[in-house]
């Protein structure tokens, strides 16, 4: 049996909804949404000029000589990480720190600079591509600069699984500390697709949320008869990771346990969900955790707010929780965030993380018209607190198949 | 303006440094500007002399007035070959 337990003992954001994990839970359960008419460049050419966007400006925490190296991602990625690091008080001084290593998850990597470079070649048709393009857009960007920055010489890892990305990069993190390969990881996921180029290719693909005509913020209805797709949003969330004795022994405030990892892969269709698939990855977390799925009392669903989503995620919590289902508080905090990629899976788990700790259960917003087919308890405009959690379980599924569940657990904390 | 002073004016503005670190026998390497650094800043003197000379630049120029240098030399060289240099960017 496994012995090695981990602790989460940070946790950081730079999210559409606030760049701390504080502001971020007071507007998760305040309701409040991220999402809204987008002001980039050539916005006018898009079908649906919407997003998530973080109040996050990268020169009010880089020196500009560092600045041309970094693209938005990392900027973000490097920010929360940072926040993870300070709530952890952790010192890498003080570590071993080949036995320290770094996980991300990113779908996209640098892509503004993508964006710009071929920008500058195809659209300027000049030849004057910035020489630091390769390395700003590389998808291990953000991770590498994460390890540079606390010189961590363990394993440097990024994972790129789409929209689970984020959760894979937690969990095979977890693995990693289960095993005794290290003793701390800081793991999270960072996404910054918020450019013309990315967003046109989305639309492409009919899977964005038409704008609401009324209310820009409110476009994005998971579980809704009205849904009419997804809404991209960016940021960064990470995790500090620690085994437990280690934690213990330095005295680290402890936030939850992640207890379940669970991994499966649809290979009906490279966009297509299955039941079969989804309820899969959430039993083998349950299986993970050793976990009864009595325990769970809360769900933070994937929920993109695509037909086609909703309507199966539903279905495979039905599957793995039968008749309790029912009575299970399941959520999409994408009504409010909005959809973050690379990145959701890590912000959603720290979203479920901090909602065990503080006892609250955000809502899913603009579900006012249910879907027939979503008839589950989705917390539906009004997030509920004073709720007694012992274990929360965020799910994550990914265009490629790549399904991936996370549980964490309040187990031996003092609360 | 010298070429030194339009280079230290650039280092300046984009390195975050001050005048006084910029002498002619200051490191590049010390100033925080690395090779690729150095290929980026090299787009702004172009724009300044009308010059086309990035995928020309030799890797041992290790202080400011070596970087100073290599531009007098380019500018000696158009001089007396006008239209060579100028324009070559743009792919038209």
């Amino acid at each position: 049996m496994n012995t090695r337990r981990v602790a989460v003992t940070g946790l950081g954001v730079v999210a559409p909804l606030g760049n701390s994990v504080e502001e971020l839970c007071a507007n998760l359960v305040a309701g409040r949404s991220g999402i809204r008419q987008l002001d980039i460049p050539r916005w006018e050419g898009l079908r649906s000029p919407i997003g998530a966007s973080a109040c996050f400006r990268g020169d009010a925490h880089f020196a500009a000589s560092r600045l041309r190296m970094l693209d938005r991602v990392s900027q973000m990625a490097l920010v929360a990480a940072a926040q993870a690091v300070a709530g952890a008080n952790l010192d890498f001084s003080r570590e071993n720190r080949d036995r320290c290593g770094v996980s991300v998850g990113c779908g996209m990597g640098g892509a503004e600079s993508t964006d710009e470079g071929y920008h500058i070649i195809y659209a300027e048709r000049s030849d004057r591509v910035k020489p630091y393009t390769v390395l700003a857009s590389m998808t291990n960007a953000a991770a590498s600069w994460i390890g540079i920055d606390y010189g961590m010489t363990g394993p440097n890892l990024t994972y790129s699984t789409a929209c689970s990305s984020g959760a894979v990069a937690v969990g095979e993190a977890a693995r990693r500390i289960q095993s005794g390969d290290v003793d701390i990881m800081l793991a999270g996921g960072a996404e910054a697709p918020l450019t013309f180029g990315v967003l046109r290719a989305w639309e492409a693909m009919r899977t964005i949320a038409a704008p609401d005509a009324r209310d820009p913020s409110a476009s994005c209805r998971p579980f809704a008869l009205n849904r009419t797709g997804l809404v991209l949003g960016e940021g960064a969330a990470f995790v500090a990771l620690e085994e437990w004795g280690h934690a213990t022994a330095r005295g680290a405030r402890i936030h939850a346990e992640l207890t379940g990892y669970g991994l499966t892969t649809d290979t009906a269709h490279i966009t297509r969900p299955t039941v079969a698939g989804q309820a899969g990855a959430m039993r083998a977390a349950l299986n993970s955790a050793r976990l009864d799925h009595g325990a769970v009392g809360y769900v933070n669903a994937h929920g993109t707010a695509t037909l086609q989503n909703d309507a199966i995620e539903t279905a495979a919590i039905k599957q793995v929780f039968g008749a309790r289902a029912y009575a299970l508080p399941v959520s999409s905090t994408k009504s409010m965030h909005g959809h973050l990629l690379g990145a959701a899976g890590a912000l959603e788990f720290v979203i479920a993380v901090a909602s065990l700790e503080r006892g609250i259960v955000p809502p899913t917003m603009h579900l006012d018209l249910p879907d027939p087919a979503c008839d589950l308890d989705y917390v539906p405009e009004r997030a509920r607190t004073g709720v007694n959690l012992n274990a929360v379980m965020s799910n994550s599924f990914a265009f490629g198949g790549t399904n991936a569940v996370l549980i964490a657990e309040a187990r031996d904390l003092q609360r | 303006m010298s070429t030194l002073e339009i280079l230290q004016d650039i280092l300046i503005d984009e390195f975050d440094l001050t005048r006084e670190r910029v002498a002619p026998d200051a490191e590049l390497a010390a100033l925080g500007v690395d090779s690729l650094d150095l290929l980026e800043l090299m787009f702004k003197i172009e724009d300044r002399y009308k010059l086309a000379i990035r995928d020309d630049v030799p890797n041992d120029l290790t202080t400011v007035q070596d970087v100073v240098g290599f531009i007098d030399r380019l500018l000696a060289a158009q001089s007396k070959s006008p239209g060579s240099g100028a324009g070559r960017h743009t792919a038209t």
